[in-house]
C-alpha cells in the first residue's frame, strides 16, 4: 500500500446509454425482470394448476430456463444496437465460428 | 470387490482410460509457440469462439454438485435445500450478464489471469488482491472436495473396494483416479477440460435424456413421482419430530430461505476464480454474451436432473438401498441408475457422473493454481519471476490444490454434500463487493473493502460452524436464523461486509486515506480488442525449444 494517491478516472463511457435511453431502458428491465420473477417465490410456490403431472411450482421454474435463454438472448442483440454505428469488422467473420 | 458387476465396471473403466488419454494429448490441441506461459497454461490461449466456450463455460458450470449433490438434497429435504438450484441457476445468467463482459474487457486489455490480478490493477492494492486470492483458493477447496464425493458415491454404488476395512484401499480407485487427473492437468493445463468437455457433455445429455424419458416410464409416470416426493417430505422425520423437507414453499419463512439461497449461490458462482477462468478464455466480448442466453439450455438439464431425487424416492428397491448404505443420500441417484437400467447403460451413466466431476475438479484446481502463482507468490515471493517459472510454479500447486481438497473431503461430514458448496459460496461471495463494484466505480475505499471483507469472512466462518444437524454437531448446514427469519449465511454475510465497506469507505475519505493507484481506464471495461494479449515479454527464448514438461 505504498502507492501514491491517485484520483481515479471519472467514468465517461455514460454516453451510449444516453443516446439509446429506450433501447438502454428495456434492457435493464428485461434483466431486472428476469431476476424478480424466479426470487419472488409467492408468485409460483403454488400446487396448481397442474401442468400435466406437474405441480406449478416445478413445472414454472422449468420452463422458466429456457425463457431465460430467450430473454438474455434478446439483451444481447439489443446491447448490440448499442454498439456505435460501424461495428469491429472482426466481429461478423465472428458468427461462423 | 465380489459384488461388482463386470458389464458397468468395464465401461466405466474404458470411459475413464479415453478421458484419460484426451486429456494427456490435449497439451497438442491448438498448440502454443510458447506452452509455458500462464495465458496458454492457465488459460489455453484465450481464443476460444462461442461453440468451445458453451461447452468449456457448461462443463466447468455443471459439476458433481449437480449431477449427485442437488438431487441427493432433493432426495432427502424437497425443495428448499435442494430444487433451489434450479432458480438459482435462473438467475445466475442474468446477473453474470450485468458485469462479467466487463470482467472480460478489462482482463483482457491489461492481460489479467486471475480476479486477484484485476483488484490488485484496480485499487493499486496487495493487501486486498491477497484476500481475493486466499479466498478463492479456500472457497475452491470444498468444490473440489464435492467432485471427489461425486466420484466416491458411484464408486461406492459400484461396489469398488468397499469390502475392504482398510481406508487405502477402500479410497485406492478414488486415489488413482484423482492422480490421473491431477498429472494430466499438471500438463496441458486449462486445454484439458476442454476437450474432455466435450466427451463429458454428451455423456451428460444422453444420461438425462435417457433417464428423463425411459425412467418414469418404468415407475409410473410424473404423476407417481411427484405424489411419492410429496408423501416424503409431508412425512414426519422420527429423529427430528418435524417433516422430512418441504415439497412446495408455502410458508413465508422457507420461500426465504429458497429465494437466499438461490440469490446468494448465483451472486457467488461467477466471482469463483474456476468460473472466471473459463470465461477469461473465451476469445471475444460476445462470447460471453452470447454463453448467458445459450447456457441456460444446459439448466433445463440441471432442472431435470434434480427431479431424479423424487424419481428415486418413487422407488421403492432405491430407497431401500438407500437405507441399508447408511442413509447416504448421496449414493441415490446411482443406485436409481443401478436399478433401473441394463448393466451396459448403468456404466455410461457412472461414467458420466465421474467424467463430469473430473472436468470442473481441474478447472478448478487450474484457477487456484493461477491465483496461488501470480498473487501470492509472484507477488510477495519472488517478484521477478518468468512467465515460465509461473507456469512451473502452477503445475505444482495444481497438484497441492487437490490434495488439499482431499482433506476436506475425507474431514467434513459427507452425508449432505451440498453444503460443501454452499460452504465455499459463504467465502466466495466475500469478494463480491470489491469484486463487482470495482468493476462500476472507484467509490468504495480499498482498505474499507479490506474491513468489510474480514468481517464477511469471520462471520460467515463461525456462524457455518456453529450450523448442527441431528448427525453432525458442526458444519450442519448452510442457513440459518437472524431475526426469526431462516436465510442463507452466505447472503447475511455478504450484507454485513458490504455495510461495513460503506461505513469504512464514509471513514476512510473523511480522513483523506490514501486511494491507491488504478491503472485501468474507463473505456477498457467495454473494450473489445479482436487480439490476444501478446504473452509478456518472456525471458525464455523462443518457442521451438518449449520441451519441458509438456512434450516429455
Amino acid at each position: 500500500m505504498t502507492q501514491p494517491a491517485v484520483q481515479p478516472g471519472k467514468p465517461g463511457a455514460r454516453n451510449r446509454v444516453a443516446a439509446h435511453p429506450y433501447i438502454s431502458a428495456a434492457i435493464t428491465i428485461l434483466i431486472v425482470a428476469d431476476i424478480f420473477f424466479a426470487l419472488y417465490v409467492p408468485l409460483y410456490a403454488r400446487a396448481t394448476p397442474k401442468v400435466g403431472d406437474f405441480p406449478f411450482f416445478y413445472f414454472y421454474l422449468l420452463i422458466y430456463m429456457p425463457a431465460t435463454g430467450i430473454v438474455l438472448w434478446i439483451v444481447y442483440l439489443l446491447q448490440r444496437r448499442l454498439l456505435p454505428a460501424a461495428p469491429a469488422a472482426g466481429s461478423t467473420s465472428e458468427e461462423a465460428r | 470387490m465380489s459384488n461388482v458387476n463386470a458389464v458397468t465396471f468395464t465401461i466405466v473403466v474404458v470411459l475413464f482410460v479415453i478421458v484419460a488419454g484426451v486429456g494427456f494429448a490435449a497439451a497438442r490441441w491448438r498448440r502454443a509457440e510458447d506452452m509455458l506461459h500462464l495465458n496458454e497454461w492457465g488459460l489455453g490461449g484465450r481464443g476460444f469462439g462461442t461453440f468451445i466456450g458453451w461447452f468449456l463455460i457448461g462443463g466447468d458450470l455443471y459439476t458433481a454438485y449437480t449431477f449427485i449433490a442437488v438431487p441427493s438434497a432433493v432426495f432427502l429435504s424437497g425443495a428448499v435445500a435442494g430444487f433451489f438450484a434450479v432458480s438459482y441457476t435462473i438467475i445466475v445468467f442474468p446477473i453474470a450478464m450485468i458485469f462479467m463482459p466487463r470482467l472480460w474487457s478489462v482482463s483482457r486489455v491489461h492481460n489479467y489471469v486471475t480476479p486477484a490480478d484485476f483488484i490488485r490493477g484496480r485499487y493499486g492494492s496487495r493487501g486486498l488482491s491477497l484476500a481475493v486470492a486466499f479466498t478463492g483458493i479456500l472457497a475452491l477447496m470444498p468444490y473440489i472436495a464435492l467432485q471427489l464425493v461425486g466420484i466416491q458415491a458411484v464408486l461406492t454404488v459400484m461396489g469398488v473396494g468397499t469390502t475392504s476395512h482398510n481406508t487405502f484401499i477402500r479410497d485406492l480407485p478414488l486415489i488413482i483416479a484423482f492422480l490421473v487427473l491431477a498429472i494430466f492437468t499438471a500438463l496441458s493445463g486449462l486445454r484439458a477440460p476442454t476437450m474432455i468437455a466435450f466427451i463429458k457433455d454428451a455423456l451428460v445429455y444422453l444420461m438425462i435424456i435417457v433417464a428423463v424419458f425411459y425412467i418414469p416410464a418404468r415407475i409410473g409416470g410424473w404423476g407417481h413421482i411427484f405424489a411419492a416426493g410429496e408423501a416424503h417430505m409431508k412425512a414426519i422425520n422420527p429423529t427430528t419430530h418435524k417433516p422430512n423437507g418441504v415439497f412446495i414453499p408455502t410458508t413465508g419463512n422457507s420461500q426465504l430461505a429458497f429465494a437466499t439461497l438461490a440469490l446468494g449461490s448465483a451472486c457467488a458462482l461467477f466471482c469463483y476464480p474456476h468460473a472466471i477462468t473459463a470465461t477469461l478464455a473465451t476469445r471475444r466480448r460476445d462470447v460471453i454474451k452470447r454463453n448467458m442466453s445459450l447456457l441456460p439450455l444446459y439448466s433445463i438439464m440441471l432442472g431435470f436432473i434434480a427431479l431424479l431425487g423424487y424419481m428415486a424416492l418413487a422407488d421403492q428397491p432405491t430407497v431401500a438401498s438407500v437405507k441399508k448404505a447408511g442413509g447416504n443420500a448421496q449414493l441415490s441417484v446411482p443406485f436409481l441408475f443401478q436399478h433401473m437400467y441394463p448393466s451396459w447403460f448403468t456404466g455410461i451413466s457412472f461414467a458420466a457422473i465421474v467424467i463430469g466431476a473430473l472436468v470442473p475438479a481441474a478447472i478448478m484446481s487450474i484457477a487456484a493454481a493461477s491465483l496461488f502463482t501470480r498473487n501470492i507468490f509472484k507477488e510477495f515471493v519472488k517478484p521477478d519471476a518468468s512467465p515460465r517459472l509461473e507456469t512451473r510454479i502452477s503445475q505444482w500447486v495444481s497438484f497441492a490444490v487437490k490434495l488439499g481438497a482431499l482433506l476436506f473431503a475425507i474431514g467434513l461430514p459427507k452425508t449432505f454434500s451440498i453444503n460443501l458448496q454452499l460452504l465455499g459460496g459463504i467465502w466466495i461471495l466475500q469478494v463480491f463487493p470489491a469484486l463487482v463494484s470495482g468493476l462500476f466505480t472507484r467509490w468504495f475505499h480499498r482498505w474499507a473493502l479490506l474491513a468489510g471483507w474480514a468481517a464477511g469472512m469471520i462471520f460467515g466462518t463461525i456462524a457455518a460452524y456453529r450450523v448442527a444437524t441431528p448427525t453432525a454437531s458442526h458444519w450442519g448446514g448452510s442457513t440459518d436464523i437472524e431475526f426469526g427469519h431462516t436465510v442463507y449465511i452466505g447472503l447475511t454475510a455478504l450484507l454485513l461486509n458490504i455495510a461495513v465497506s460503506v461505513a469504512a469507505t464514509l471513514i476512510f475519505r473523511a480522513a483523506r486515506a490514501p486511494q491507491g493507484a488504478d491503472e485501468t481506464l474507463p473505456h477498457q471495461y467495454t473494450a473489445d480488442p479482436a487480439e490476444a494479449p501478446a504473452p509478456a515479454p518472456a525471458a525464455a527464448g523462443t518457442g521451438a525449444g518449449t520441451s519441458g514438461v509438456v512434450s516429455d
